[in-house]
């Protein structure tokens, strides 16, 4: 598998990236060696509840809880910075404040051209 | 922030003892039923240990862990992930949810929900991005180009105005038939 070029679409899979082979580091093995480790862990975890024949629940994922958590409370951590005041007047603010007066001035001149009479009323299809 | 804590003692002055319904939403003590609170994403870790902690916490060394930067965007101690799609994971390994190629614990992308095999796709392209950019915006570019050269610079059958027999159909168009019509010649020889 020495000469394995990947499929076009394709990223090259862990077990053939070459560091796994041919670096020979001890720190490169040894980090390589932990997350094997943290990962064994986990899939222990895992299977010891899945294959419980007295389990009667769902099995709770505690990094998903952690991610809803996370996603779902940003306000604790939010802190009024320019970029982020710039952010919060962009999207909030100033969309406000377009929109009416695009919305205003068009249609303020569509009843002018109606009372005018020179608005082309052509059959639309869908509405 | 110190508006919400406000808030929080202003109820908890109203409601004392105790709390129920709406209050409790409110109140600082939560449910025992979820994770503790060490378990849930917190504040941005600032020393060593607090960095250590929150590796552990998200199962992961504490060289690889780092955090989003701090700016206040509402990220917290969450770690930042590399930006790569489920689509890159290897398809044959054996993952404990096959569909999402993911195991279970395994710390989650901020935008993980983006990354999913439905969504978004960062696997490598066939030819490099920008040459696919390049092709594609020169193809659509020409062709606006040309159109609107089509459209400056018309050319089409040269056509003339319709002819009609019959004096430019004089009975037709109402003509009297008893007054004899003045002769309409539309060829030249």
């Amino acid at each position: 598998m020495a000469d394995y070029r990947e499929a076009p679409l394709a990223t090259r899979p862990k077990t053939l990236d070459p560091n796994e082979y041919f670096n020979l580091s001890p720190h490169f093995r040894r980090a390589e060696e932990e997350r094997a480790a943290l990962r064994a862990n986990l899939k222990r975890q895992y299977q010891l509840q899945l294959n419980n024949p007295h389990r009667k629940e769902l099995i709770e994922d505690p990094a998903l809880t952690r991610w809803v958590y996370a996603r779902t409370n940003p306000y604790p951590h939010f802190r009024p910075t320019n970029k982020t005041s710039l952010l919060g007047l962009l999207f909030g603010v100033v969309p406000l404040f377009v929109l009416y007066f695009t919305f205003k001035t068009d249609r303020d001149n569509r009843e002018e051209q109606i009372k005018a009479g020179t608005l082309e009323r052509k059959f639309k299809l869908a509405y | 922030m110190a508006g919400v804590v406000g808030f929080q003692r202003w109820v908890r002055a109203l409601t004392r003892a105790r709390v129920a319904g709406m209050p409790a939403l409110l109140s600082a003590s939560r449910a025992a039923s979820g994770p503790s609170k060490g378990m849930l994403p917190g504040p941005y870790p600032n020393t060593p240990e607090e960095r250590a902690a929150a590796a552990k916490k998200y199962n992961m060394r504490v060289e690889d862990y780092e955090p989003h930067p701090d700016n206040g965007e509402g990220f917290g101690d969450y770690p930042k992930l590399p930006d790569r799609s489920q689509h890159e994971r290897d398809p044959w390994y054996s993952w404990d949810h096959p569909d999402l190629r993911r195991n279970w614990g395994e710390p989650m992308h901020w935008n993980f929900d983006m990354f999913i095999r439905n969504r978004v796709d960062t696997s490598p392209t066939v030819v490099p991005w920008h040459t696919a950019c390049k092709h594609l915006f020169g193809f659509i570019g020409f062709m606006l180009f040309m159109f609107y050269v089509g459209e400056q610079f018309p050319a089409y059958q040269a056509v003339g105005p319709k002819q009609y027999p019959y004096n430019n159909l004089y009975l037709e168009r109402g003509g009297d038939p008893d007054k004899q019509p003045e002769e309409v010649k539309n060829y030249e020889i």
